[in-house]
């Protein structure tokens, strides 16, 4: 079973390209790239000009785009190590 | 003898996660041959590590070669690695720590 909707929460997040669509920092909205490490408050995003941007999962919401669908996910629901989150 | 378990749900997104990190730690590398960026590599190989340790699964024998048995990291030959023939083995020599890792290539296969 590949990712999808209804296993990305348990799926890697690493490498899949996300928006942040809101933020208790309003700084960060819009922020749009490719994920590029994970831990379990933050993600951390690669910007379009290579920045590396550290967002916290909590109070922010994501829109990750996989391959067909795009998937608004409340970084609350994420926070966990990213090897415990298979399990939950 | 007990029948081995067949391979769950969770076990198979494991395993997809352990693929997609070797994925991304492979792009990575190439790509930072290019631009010279910080490697993501050894941070990807740890996170494979933990999810295979987590939920018992193996990391597949054509990845497993590719960490380095001493410090963990992500083995690109040429780059942090050199692989030589040595009679009936091949040695992969980390060149970050130095160790080596033998294996037979010999009487494999046909």
């Amino acid at each position: 079973m590949k990712i999808n909707p209804h296993n990305i929460l348990q799926h890697e997040l690493i490498g899949l390209r996300t928006e942040v669509e809101d933020s208790t920092n309003r700084e960060v909205e819009g922020l749009f790239g490719t994920v590029v490490d994970e831990t379990r408050n933050m993600l951390v995003i690669e910007n379009a000009s290579g920045k590396d941007k550290k967002i916290p999962k909590a109070g922010t919401t994501f829109v990750f785009e996989l391959p067909e669908v795009r998937v608004r996910l409340r970084g609350d629901m994420l926070v966990s190590r990213p090897e415990d989150r298979i399990k939950k | 003898m007990k029948k081995r378990r067949r391979k769950g749900r969770i076990e198979d997104i494991a395993l997809q996660r352990i693929e997609r990190l070797f994925e991304l730690a492979e792009a990575d590398a190439r790509e930072n041959k290019i631009k010279g960026r910080s490697r993501r590599g050894d941070r990807y190989v740890q996170l494979a590590r933990k999810i295979g340790m987590r939920y018992r699964v193996q990391i597949p024998h054509q990845l497993k070669i590719r960490i380095c048995k001493g410090c963990y990291a992500f083995l690109v030959p040429g780059e942090n690695a050199r692989i030589r023939l040595r009679g009936d083995y091949i040695t992969t020599t980390c060149l970050r720590c130095g160790k080596q890792m033998r294996r037979p290539y010999k009487g494999l296969g046909e």
